[in-house]
């Protein structure tokens, strides 16, 4: 089981995707962080195999807490959720800097878990 | 499903990598010049012209090329030449794509037919809005995806209203709000009656029953609801040229009373609403 830390200021989101990620039966909710500081720290204590993070959260937003991340953990990968799909400069961005894909939301269960799938490990 | 862009959809459905999208883009990015770099390659205006635009555009929301002929630097017929050369030497991604080797020529067609299909149900409709408000289309994509996501996400049937201009916005079970920045600037705010809100929890949360979960998980899908539309229409902005921010949503409980707009917003209201009696409304207060 791959272990999934989820970051979204959301709790609506957070319920959603643990739903969607445990039905998938290959991965395993660990964890729920709800700004971007919070998922630094959560990563260091539970050593997650993927993030799942939200790109518009209050305090650290998705994309600062990415930087630090591949700065101080270059294996864990990284997805970044957003409602900012057609903006194509933050998803390029987001790609740059690390993540490995980026999901729109509203999300769309067997695209959340083919993008799950498809990461290959470090 | 969701407003995306076609490199995001390619990447998402596993069809081109990360590291292929981003080495077309970096081959879009030396292709597609701006206009200024448009304007200097034909030798119509000099690095020093174009520090004057640039500057000039820090105090008003014009375009390059705006700017260049309203400063007397080009005239309107060579303005259009820049814009015509910029336009037939524009290097679109799916052709980017093929020249990084990330695409067959012969798929580009299916795959943007595929792409087309995924976005067509947030083509927006013309939504009416009262004279006299600037950027009437866009307020009038932002309420008419509000009317198909409530639709889409919340599986709602709802019947919009007339839009009304108004100066505040009542009361009701939970207001969300959302604060719009950038090339277009106003409030967006979400006004839902009890059962509104609860129809929208147990779509969100794709649960039958919400007893025993906390006031605070439901308000919350509804502060995401306007995320989620306050997002897509950010994205939707961004394909029609109009680059803005959003800010993380915002709670407002009902006794806080009327949310009024400040002073110099118009404020627009669009009422949906639901067959058993129960009503949303959404609100813009547009800067002016």
């Amino acid at each position: 089981m791959k272990k999934v830390l989820i970051v979204d200021d959301s709790l609506a989101v957070a319920r959603q995707l643990m739903k969607i990620i445990s039905a998938g039966g290959e991965f395993e909710p660990v964890g729920h962080a709800k700004n971007g500081s919070e998922a630094i720290k959560m990563n260091l204590e539970l050593h997650p195999d993927i993030i799942c993070m939200d790109m518009n959260m209050p305090g650290m937003d998705g994309l600062t807490a990415l930087r630090s991340l591949m700065a101080l953990d270059h294996k864990v990968k990284v997805v970044m959720i957003t409602s900012l799909g057609g903006v194509g400069d933050k998803f390029t961005e987001a790609l740059k800097l690390g993540a490995q894909n980026v999901i729109s939301k509203p999300f769309e269960p067997e695209n959340v878990l083919r993008v799950l799938r498809a990461l290959q490990p470090a | 499903m969701a407003v995306k862009f076609f490199g995001q959809f390619l990447v998402e459905k596993g069809i081109v990598s990360r590291e292929a999208l981003l080495k077309a883009i970096e081959l879009q990015e030396t292709v597609n010049l701006k206009f200024g770099e448009t304007a200097l390659a034909m030798e119509l205006i000099s690095e020093a012209d174009v520090e004057r635009v640039h500057k000039a555009q820090w105090s008003a929301d014009l375009q390059f090329g705006d700017m260049a002929v309203q400063l007397g630097i080009i005239n309107e017929t060579q303005m259009h030449q820049v814009l015509t050369r910029q336009k037939n030497s524009h290097l679109y991604l799916g052709e980017a794509l093929i020249q990084v080797g990330a695409l067959e020529r012969e798929s580009l067609d299916g795959y943007l037919q595929e792409f087309k299909v995924d976005q067509s149900p947030y083509v927006t409709d013309k939504t009416d809005i009262p004279p006299g408000v600037i950027n009437q289309e866009m307020w009038g994509m932002l309420a008419d995806l509000t009317y198909k996501m409530l639709g889409r996400i919340a599986n709602l049937t709802v019947r919009p209203g007339q839009c009304q201009l108004v100066n505040h916005l009542a009361p009701n079970c939970l207001i969300a709000a959302i604060e719009i920045t950038g090339q277009l600037n106003a409030r967006y705010l979400l006004s839902v009656s009890a059962g509104a809100r609860e129809a929208i929890a147990r779509a969100m949360l794709s649960q039958e029953s919400l007893e025993g979960e906390p006031q605070e998980l439901l308000d919350d899908t509804i502060a995401e609801f306007i995320n989620v539309v306050c997002g897509n229409f950010s994205a939707k902005a961004a394909q029609l040229g109009k680059t803005v921010e959003i800010e993380p949503p915002q709670l407002i409980q009902p006794d806080a009373g009327n949310v009024n707009s400040a002073t110099g917003q118009k404020g627009l209201l669009f009422p949906f609403h639901l067959a058993d009696g129960e009503l949303i409304e959404a609100a813009i207060f547009i800067n002016a």
